[in-house]
């Protein structure tokens, strides 16, 4: 990743959940760039912000939760734009139509009430593509080819409870596509589907992703889906990105303490092993998250620093980005 | 095969009923097919829902009681005015004394007069089926007429009144935050005061206004006249009419808004609303196409069950003297006028007080049993046992 073209730069993103048992820090100052073209990772555990901070691009976090600081800079057609800053109503042509979403459940993000066809028709109707819902409908058959849906014309006029989660996952896939948008954030698409299907659905993405030209943000917990689709990633734990680096070598060469943790614990099937190894310890708390580096209460390198100071952002080698303590003087590695 | 249905447990058998539901979507479903070819191809899920919501009806006597009572109702409400004897205003005193205060059975004889002539009533024998009152008007002809009044006032009322409550609670329970505290402490203030007595205070001040306003406007006052089966000299009387309507408009919303914020708090944590916003669909269009269809069922429920409410409501104003004035034919206004002759001319209460409780009843009894059929699981378990019974006929 020599140059980069910018699509979307997100710097020093704070968000609170303020709910009654306190002030949840959701996010905790991430910042992060996405390059045109590419297919950006975001992984973590359960929790640890993935979502928040992709459903903060567009501002689609709502009450209790507050975005606090930070910018997201969307660069529309070449000029930056602040999407924090943005109206409402400008914000809305953004979303679906340049930026779109991707979610995780499919029978849960379809209206139970509505034909496939129809929410394929809405989004465009609403983002001016076509002039009518009818158009639409019309048009939507086209869409459902495209990503692969079998017999799309019949499929066209089914509800969601007449199809399988796959055909489902196509669908929300189609109508996130629909308006032909820069941008996808894929917020872990394959997580209510089972293997199979996961691999297929994948494999559509990919193809999706050469043919449309798209900018891909893949939200996940799964290591084999991130070395299969992604080429940069970024691992987030409890609300912060710890390490940041091209796919190769984020396997290869893992510099933070969690994401040699969190790679020794996918299992390896070429190697035998007796136990599964897994992270000491368990997620923090975020309403008293620890202090400094959030990870020092589970880190087997942890040092007197970690646990007073925030470790800062260090570029161990070009592209490769890590926030501990460990390759600063006081680590002395 | 009985042996057998009686192995598999329960069964659901086709009865009457069911028969005639079934020739009825049947029927429609031709219609709909001839209008628009390919049409019940095309919803054949929704027709076979429709299907199970009338089995689902059908296995419930109080709804069927309901039911009649309602389709009793409306019928009469429809056709009462051109059916009746009488007219409601007909003061039969002048033809015959025995009219007033007649009891229920009394035959009375009109003369062949010019009097009768210009009332447009054929000279001869009549039985007074339920009575006269104090002016020897038929009792009979008026409940009749009563009913379209109800019937009128409580369709004018739910064509407004929930409806902004309604929006109000979407609009409440969707932005949530400040917009949801000042709309839902607006419906407490109005909730606070009993809705009869808001509306006492209401249709009591509203009069003036719109009976000038009626008189302003010819095409609204024939309308309305016509609405509710009145002569064109009645329509001073019938602005104390309009006027319990409008006042019931403005005490009517505060129930629906809370029950339908309270639907849309989960509503709107549904995975398909946040989809929609995030692929850039206005937040109107996500009320109104994607939260209220989804919370529609209970507010349906609400509906039924409150038309019953409205006709006792309208009922109760009339009966405090605030509501419909003589000479409208008007249940509670009926029992009001016919109270100073209790208990000696008793049918002047009973009977336009049976009327109003058998069409309340009536309502209440389809809204409760609507809770039933709409409930998804109720049909699931229908189909179910249909299923069964398919497998035992074709198993002969």
């Amino acid at each position: 990743m020599s140059s980069c073209d910018p699509i979307i730069e997100v710097k020093n993103l704070y968000v609170n959940f303020y709910t009654y048992a306190g002030v949840v820090k959701a996010i905790d100052g991430v910042s992060f760039r996405i390059c045109r073209g590419e297919t950006y990772c975001l992984v973590g555990e359960t929790g640890c912000g993935k979502s928040v901070t992709a459903k903060s691009l567009t501002r689609l976090i709502r009450s209790p939760g507050r975005i606090e600081k930070g910018s997201v800079i969307y660069y529309r057609d070449g000029k930056p734009v602040d999407l924090l800053k943005l109206g409402e109503e400008e914000l809305r042509e953004i979303r679906g139509a340049e930026i779109s979403y991707i979610f995780q459940d499919p029978s849960s993000s379809l209206d139970p009430l509505y034909t496939i066809g129809y929410q394929v028709a809405e989004t465009m109707k609403e983002h001016g593509r076509v002039a009518s819902i009818k158009e639409g409908i019309r048009r939507a058959v086209d869409i459902l080819r495209t990503v692969l849906m079998p017999d799309p014309e019949t499929r066209v006029k089914n509800y969601p409870h007449e199809l399988s989660g796959g055909m489902k996952q196509r669908g929300v896939i189609g109508i996130s596509l629909s308006n032909k948008p820069r941008l996808v954030i894929a917020d872990e698409p394959t997580t209510a589907l089972d293997a199979t299907v996961q691999d297929q659905i994948m494999d559509l993405l990919k193809k999706l992703k050469a043919e449309e030209d798209l900018t891909v943000l893949l939200i996940t917990h799964n290591m084999g889906l991130v070395a299969d689709m992604c080429d940069r990633v970024a691992v987030m734990y409890a609300g912060r990105i710890v390490e940041e680096a091209d796919v190769f070598e984020l396997f290869a060469n893992p510099k933070h303490p969690y994401t040699q943790a969190l790679l020794r614990a996918v299992p390896n099937p070429m190697k035998r092993m007796d136990k599964l190894e897994s992270i000491p310890g368990t997620v923090p708390n975020l309403i008293f998250p620890p202090s400094g580096c959030r990870f020092h209460p589970r880190c087997p390198f942890a040092m007197d620093i970690c646990s007073r100071e925030r470790p800062p952002d260090l570029e161990v080698a070009p592209g490769h980005r890590v926030a501990c303590w460990l390759y600063t003087e006081h680590g002395g590695r | 095969m009985s042996i057998a249905a009686e192995e598999l447990g329960e069964v659901y058998e086709k009865k009457v009923l069911d028969k005639l539901s079934d020739a009825v979507i049947g029927g429609f479903v031709k219609i709909a097919e001839t209008l628009r070819p390919g049409w019940y191809r095309r919803n054949k899920s929704r027709v076979d829902e429709w299907r199970l919501m009338a089995y689902a009806f059908n296995r419930s006597p109080p709804g069927i009681i309901g039911m009649l009572l309602v389709l009793g109702f409306v019928l009469v409400a429809l056709v009462g005015p051109y059916v009746a004897p009488f007219r409601y205003d007909t003061p039969l005193q002048f033809f015959d004394q025995n009219s007033y205060l007649a009891p229920p059975g009394t035959v009375i004889s009109v003369p062949n007069s010019t009097l009768a002539q210009n009332f447009g009533i054929k000279p001869g024998n009549y039985t007074l089926l339920l009575g006269g009152d104090d002016y020897g008007r038929d009792l009979w002809s008026r409940i009749l007429y009563g009913a379209r009044t109800s019937f009128v006032v409580a369709i004018l009322v739910m064509m407004v009144g929930p409806w902004i409550g309604i929006a109000i609670g979407l609009i409440a329970g969707y932005y949530g935050g400040k917009i949801d505290e000042l709309l839902m402490r607006i419906t407490d203030v109005f909730l606070a005061f009993p809705g009869l007595i808001l509306a006492i205070a209401f249709s009591a001040v509203l009069p003036p206004r719109i009976s000038a306003f009626l008189e302003s406007h010819a095409t609204i006052r024939s309308l309305l006249l016509t609405l509710f089966a009145l002569e064109e000299q009645h329509a001073g009387a019938m602005a104390y009419l309009v006027s319990v309507v409008v006042a019931l408009w403005l005490v009517w919303w505060p129930g629906y808004a809370r029950l339908v914020r309270g639907s849309v708090l989960s509503a709107r944590e549904n995975l398909y609303v946040e989809a929609a916003r995030a692929l850039g669909v206005p937040t109107r269009w996500i009320m109104i196409r994607h939260i209220l269809p989804n919370i529609l069922g209970p507010v349906l429920v609400y509906l039924t069950l409150d038309f019953g409410g409205v006709i006792l409501t309208e009922a109760g104003l009339s009966f405090l003297g605030v509501g419909a004035v003589p000479p409208i034919a008007d249940w509670g206004r009926i029992v009001y006028d016919g109270a100073n002759f209790f208990p000696n001319a008793w049918w002047l209460v009973f009977f336009p007080g049976l009327a109003t409780l058998l069409a309340v009843l009536g309502f209440n009894l389809i809204g409760d049993t609507l809770r039933d059929v709409l409930d998804p699981k109720t049909r699931r378990s229908l189909e179910f046992k249909l299923k069964k019974r398919e497998e035992v006929v074709e198993g002969e």
